[in-house]
């Protein structure tokens, strides 16, 4: 994102679109309800701001249209073109088969890992042995909060976090100065 | 730490450790490392053991050094290693200090041996450098035990062919190299061939690193990651202080957690705060959609309390779209709310005149001024909410 201040821009204009047209389709909502899709619609907006480039933006899509209250927003803010949604799924089903067969990669290599492991121990090599599972456990974690991330590897799932972070990042500005400005409203108006 | 890398290495200790006693043999292996003049650590080390006998026995022999002879080392390894083997290196030292001018007869001799003791220590003390060394070394490069043994093969043969050991090396490098399909003569017509293979990545391996295909490429991916890493130190705050992969990536998670749980609070406080909040936006791009003229929107039933809450929705959109000091504006609003609204509307209204605007967005924004009429601001800033008006109408 060379100009960050486009990217907000777009952001907002995608994710008020989708407010809009949601808002029109049922008025009448709780507020855990209006939080769920404000939540939602500015993430798919975040996604779709972000292309297909990316792999977290496609399953975020891909995630939020497995719900099916989630369906209509999704249609409605990206228009006709349902494309991006299947392609997004397509793209995350390869890559879960792709994980499945790094899986069993894994499990082999875990196998041998585990004796070498135990000389190690044995060898009495524990610091090398605690480091590297401190930052596995990190990854593991990290993994789990970027959207995807499951089926990533180490220096993808590192990429993808950057690019995460960026658009995380527009997302709580845009959010925020909306979140002040009706805040102040409410202020001017009591 | 230094019995651990130790015993490791035990493994590797040639058949100079013939005796059976295990911490001898550890002992062969610390020799090992340190790489040089091991002949001479022994009789350090043999001077070293026969004081500390001394020491324990109150000083009764001092013509141990003397004989040296290997069955008395081994007599006495048992109980000398015994002092050294539970770690206390720190503890030996200062009772061989201040034993000597106990007996007045071997004062000469007890200086002799403590001087001696002294650079045996400062030799053993950069053995131990060399170990937590190589330790890092593994850490960083968080190889397995595989890599290291291949290091201090490689080591070892170099220390045997004292004279040209760089070409042993190489030799043994080779050797390493052979399980590749091209198979080199020298370790650096390999670095060669592999620089014209992958013109784009250069690597280049240091000495005594492995220089098969496989290990390359994994190189090759953890200085990505490394990289990669970097990037992120740049993009989260607080992160450029931490050393350690394991540090950072704390950091990072936390970060990103935080964003979330930012992104998860601000929806809510939108979802209470204003309800209208949404209708208003709606409004805003209804408007946007068939690029109303004035008149249109008066003619759209609007309640009154509308009027300004469509102006302040129109805030954030320019914030955003205005220049750099976007931050900068946020902050000062934040800190004198009430004041500053008009304030940020005036930069923003300057900024306008530079900046071009999108055809439905600039209309939106006369649509606002309009609006801003009718409500109740503070002079100057309707004086030059006309004056954009006028720029902006021409």
């Amino acid at each position: 994102m060379q100009n960050p201040n486009l990217g907000k821009k777009i952001f907002m204009e995608k994710w008020m679109k989708g407010l809009q047209r949601y808002n029109s389709s049922n008025k009448e909502m709780s507020i855990l309800e209006r939080t769920k899709v404000i939540k939602i619609t500015s993430d798919i907006a975040m996604a779709s701001t972000r292309k297909s480039s990316t792999f977290w933006s496609q399953a975020l899509l891909a995630n939020a249209s497995q719900d099916d209250s989630n369906k209509t927003i999704l249609e409605h803010m990206l228009g006709s073109n349902s494309k991006i949604v299947e392609k997004a799924s397509r793209t995350l089903l390869r890559m879960a088969n792709n994980s499945k067969k790094i899986r069993s990669k894994k499990i082999v290599k875990k196998s041998c890992m585990a004796k070498r492991v135990n000389r190690i121990e044995y060898h009495g090599l524990a610091s090398c042995v605690v480091a590297k599972r401190l930052v596995k456990k990190r990854t593991q974690v990290l993994k789990n909060l970027v959207p995807g991330g499951k089926y990533l590897q180490n220096e993808s799932l590192i990429r993808e976090a950057l690019d995460y972070i960026d658009s995380l990042r527009v997302q709580v500005d845009v959010m925020r100065s909306l979140a002040y400005a009706s805040n102040h409203f409410h202020c001017q108006q009591v | 730490m230094n019995r651990h890398i130790t015993q490791m290495l035990q493994k590797q200790s040639t058949p100079q450790s013939m005796m059976g006693d295990p911490r001898e043999m550890e002992f062969c292996v610390q020799r090992e490392q340190a790489q040089m003049k091991w002949q001479q650590e022994q009789l350090y080390q043999q001077q070293q053991l026969s004081y500390m006998i001394n020491d324990n026995n109150q000083m009764s022999m001092f013509n141990l050094p003397i004989q040296g002879g290997i069955s008395k080392q081994e007599d006495t390894m048992g109980s000398g290693w015994n002092v050294y083997g539970v770690g206390d290196i720190n503890c030996t030292l200062p009772r061989t200090v201040s034993c000597p001018p106990a007996v007045a007869a071997a004062i000469a001799e007890a200086a002799r041996t403590r001087s001696k003791e002294g650079s045996f220590m400062t030799n053993l003390s950069s053995a131990v450098g060399k170990e937590s060394i190589m330790k890092r070394k593994l850490d960083r490069t968080q190889s397995l035990k595989v890599k290291v043994e291949e290091e201090t093969k490689d080591k070892m043969k170099g220390c045997i062919h004292d004279a040209g050991s760089k070409i042993t090396e190489n030799q043994s490098n080779s050797n390493n190299g052979n399980k590749e399909p091209s198979p080199d003569a020298s370790e650096e017509n390999s670095k060669v061939s592999e620089g014209k293979k992958l013109d784009y990545i250069h690597v280049r391996a240091r000495r005594g690193q492995a220089t098969d295909s496989h290990s390359l490429a994994e190189r090759v991916r953890r200085e990505k990651i490394s990289e990669r890493m970097k990037f992120l130190q740049d993009l989260v705050p607080g992160c450029n202080k931490i050393i350690g992969k394991a540090g950072m990536l704390d950091e990072i998670i936390n970060y990103v957690q935080s964003l979330q749980r930012q992104v998860e609070f601000l929806s809510m406080k939108l979802a209470t705060v204003n309800p209208t909040i949404d209708y208003n936006i709606e409004n805003l791009l209804n408007e946007e959609v068939p690029q109303a003229s004035t008149n249109e929107f008066s003619a759209i039933a609007i309640p009154s309390e509308m009027v300004n809450p469509g102006n302040l929705q129109f805030n954030p959109l320019q914030d955003l779209c205005s220049g750099p000091e976007t931050d900068d504006m946020a902050l000062r609003r934040t800190i004198s709310a009430p004041v500053s609204l008009p304030e940020t509307l005036l930069n923003q209204s300057y900024l306008n005149h530079a900046s071009p605007w999108d055809a439905d967005l600039e209309n939106l924004y006369v649509m606002e001024f309009q609006q801003g009429k009718y409500s109740s601001f503070t002079q100057p800033f309707t004086g030059h909410m006309e004056a954009t008006q006028v720029k902006l109408e021409m």
